[in-house]
Order: structure tokens, then C-alpha cells, then sequence
């Protein structure tokens, strides 16, 4: 029930954005764009499926949690459809970015995605997508030792290498400058989704939403 | 005094009166609409952002139905089976509770046991839908005061610790209405024969 809390930040955000409005705004980029919006800072350097966010009609910018039961149900559930059809369409890009809130274990696996993404994108989604596939499995003490049995088996990564790297926190700057995205762009639970259409941001959307949602949203 | 409902009697008490409210068309409709309103707010209260972007976006008004439909639990995956099921178990319950109280206003005088019970049954029953609909926000608002804005996730059933007790809440809300109308009659039949 993560995205509860939501609905509090939610309200600040509404109150922050009239104010916003009252203020009145400069020339240039607004934060409705999708290349000023704290969600997608830095984002085209995060690990990405579909086209570059600059060719994209549509981008989803996620904010997840390996550890988190919530983003599990929309891994399973709501994302092989966004993958297959959205993302498979060659219009709409989705965004992968962390936010460790939830259990203890998160963190480690976090560090360990960003030394996996800097050597190989495809071990980095099978890493994610193994992270939900096995949720329940995992724990602070074990993680480590899962993720390197892992690697090792399935890809073709220095399974030992990432998880040196990610026990000396070696990319720690990528995983801070993800949480200090979502925390400026609002977001207090995962997972939590800013969708952009045509560059310009449409809505925020927290939990394990239905496909219809983003396809709704984004697609047509 | 109010009576908490220990025997199995009590709780025959109550479901043979919101049976026999409930046989009547007009309040099965009113609980029915009283369901629905509560399951809407309280799962648009989780989504305001989305609820805002579909209201005033520029969305067809097909895709706003489809996106507005796919937040209720079964219609949308956004809630699991068993919190799907107590959210819409609370829902109906409230419907009852609310069908039982109006009719309880409406066709009784109020003064076989007087409003000692159904007082007490109607706060509780507001006590219990504001603590599904809007307890775990409250907890979260307070608990982000303390930097803890994770915290819910370490509740065992995430959150869903507060469907629960409003389920007992308005549980407890419908026997001490129930409890109120005893002496009465509902649709011609007495409540308590």
C-alpha cells in the first residue's frame, strides 16, 4: 500500500504547482517539459527500453524498488505489456530508475544494478527482472551472494566484479542522483510513474497501475 | 450502556435486521449506491494526481472511462486479490451500514431504545470508512514527520491493517444500530422476534 502515502505529497505537490502558477513563470523551458522535469533528470544516461527520449512520443520515467512487493505486481503484471506493446511499437520509451525506500536488502541491490548496467544493459534488465522474479527469496544477508550466483550463471558479467563494486558502493553517485529525481519530483512511494507525451509531462501515477493507464495515456 | 456483541445471537440480531432492511428495493439500492460512491472515493483518493489528469486533460472520453474503470479492484490491477476483496468488502459493508441507518432515521421514532446505540453505531461507522479511505494517509503524513516515510511497508499486511479495522469497525457500527432497532419492526417483520 505504498502508493498511500502518496496522496499526501500529492496534495503538496497540487498546492506547490498553484503556486507555481500564481508566481507566474520565466521564458524557456517550464518543468512540464520533459527535458527540465526533475523525474527525467539526467534520465538519458538510465537504463532505457525503446527509442531515445528525444525520439519518443511517449516515455514512462519509473521509480522503483527492487525490494518493493507493490512494483513487483506491476512487473508482473502491467509491465511485460508495456514492454511488448508499448515499448515494442518504437513510439514510447521507458525509464528505469531506483529508489531503495522499501526493505533493507533494496540498497544492496541497487548498487548492484548500477555496477551491472555499467558493464552490460541486457545483464541489467535479466538482473531486474530477477530481483521480482525471486522477491521473496532475498534478504540483506544473502543478497549480494544471490545476485554474483546470479550473474555468473546468466550472463556473461564479472559476477564477482559487480558485487565487489557494489559492496564498495563504486556507483553510489548514480543510485543518489536517482533518489534525489523522484524526491524532487515528489514522489514518496514506489513504484511511482511520470508519463510525458510529445515532450511535454502529463500525469504522475503511483502503484501497480493497470496497462490501461499508460495505454491510454500514451498510446493512440 | 453500549453492549459489545459476544454471543452468537448478537450478530444473528444484526444480520436479520440489515436482511430485512435490505429486502426493501429502495434501501438494497440506496446500500448498492452508497457502496459504489465509497469504493469511487477511495480509490480516486489514492490517485489524485491521475484523477486530475483525467478530469481536466484532453483525453477522449473513452480512454478517461477505461483509465478511471482500471482503478477499482478487479477492473485494474493496481490491488491484489485480498486487498481487493476486504476494500470491497468494506465497501458493502458501509452500503448496509448506511441503508440500516437511514432506514433506522427515517422509519423509526428513534424512541424504542433510544439513539444511545445507533449513535455510538453511527460513529463508529464513519470512524470505520475515514479509516480505510484515508488512516494510512494520515499514518504516512505522520510518520514522513519523522523521516519515515517507508515505515508502512514494514506493517505486515502494508497498509491493508487499516481495511481491517474498518471492517470491525463497521462491523461493531452495524450490531449497535441493530442493537437500537430492537423493539422495532423493519418491512413489517420484528427486528428482534
Amino acid at each position: 500500500m505504498e502508493h498511500r502515502r502518496a496522496f499526501l505529497a500529492s496534495v503538496g505537490l497540487a498546492a506547490s504547482g498553484a503556486l507555481a502558477g500564481c508566481l507566474g513563470r520565466g521564458g524557456g523551458r517550464s518543468e512540464t517539459d520533459l527535458d527540465a522535469h526533475p523525474a527525467a533528470a539526467g534520465a538519458t544516461d538510465e537504463p532505457r527500453l525503446g527509442p531515445p527520449l528525444d525520439e519518443a512520443r511517449g516515455v514512462i520515467v519509473a521509480f522503483e524498488d527492487p525490494s518493493c512487493t507493490t512494483c513487483r505486481r506491476f512487473e508482473r503484471t502491467t509491465f511485460p505489456r508495456i514492454e511488448s506493446d508499448l515499448v515494442g511499437s518504437g513510439e514510447v520509451a521507458f525509464v528505469y530508475r531506483l529508489f531503495p525506500i522499501v526493505f533493507p536488502w533494496g540498497k544492496p541491490a541497487a548498487q548492484a544494478l548500477e555496477a551491472t548496467y555499467d558493464r552490460s544493459a541486457e545483464a541489467f534488465w535479466a538482473l531486474k527482472a530477477h530481483y521480482y522474479a525471486e522477491q521473496d527469496a532475498f534478504g540483506s544477508g544473502n543478497v549480494l551472494d544471490r545476485t554474483e550466483a546470479f550473474l555468473a550463471r546468466e550472463t556473461d558479467v564479472d559476477a564477482a566484479g559487480v558485487v565487489a563494486d557494489a559492496r564498495e558502493e563504486r556507483f553510489d553517485d548514480r543510485v543518489q542522483e536517482d533518489v534525489r529525481a523522484a524526491e524532487e519530483a515528489g514522489a514518496s512511494a514506489t513504484p511511482t510513474f511520470y508519463l510525458f507525451r510529445d515532450g511535454a509531462f502529463l500525469t504522475r501515477a503511483v502503484g501497480a497501475k493497470d496497462y490501461a493507464v499508460f495505454e491510454r495515456a500514451l498510446g493512440g | 450502556m453500549v453492549r459489545l456483541p459476544t454471543r452468537a445471537r448478537d450478530w444473528r440480531l444484526t444480520a436479520r435486521t440489515v436482511r430485512l432492511v435490505l429486502t426493501v428495493p429502495v434501501y438494497a439500492l440506496l446500500a448498492l449506491v452508497v457502496a459504489a460512491l465509497g469504493l469511487t472515493l477511495f480509490v480516486l483518493s489514492l490517485s489524485p494526481g491521475l484523477f486530475g489528469f483525467v478530469a481536466g486533460g484532453a483525453l477522449p472520453l473513452g480512454d478517461r472511462l477505461a483509465i478511471l474503470l482500471s482503478l477499482y479492484p478487479f477492473v485494474g490491477t493496481e490491488f491484489g486479490p485480498l486487498a481487493g476483496t476486504l476494500l470491497v468488502a468494506v465497501a458493502l459493508l458501509f452500503g448496509a451500514n448506511v441503508a440500516t441507518l437511514v432506514y433506522h432515521l427515517r422509519e423509526h421514532d428513534l424512541s424504542a431504545r433510544e439513539g444511545g446505540a445507533s449513535a455510538v453505531g453511527l460513529v463508529l461507522g464513519t470512524l470505520g470508512a475515514g479509516c480505510a479511505a484515508c488512516g494510512t494517509a494520515i499514518l504516512a503524513g505522520v510518520l514522513s514527520l519523522f523521516g519515515l516515510p517507508a515505515a508502512l511497508t514494514f506493517l505486515p499486511l502494508e497498509g491493508l491493517e487499516f481495511a481491517l479495522l474498518a471492517l470491525v469497525a463497521l462491523a461493531l457500527s452495524t450490531y449497535w444500530l441493530a442493537d437500537g432497532m430492537r423493539g422495532g419492526e423493519v418491512n413489517g417483520c420484528p427486528v428482534d422476534p
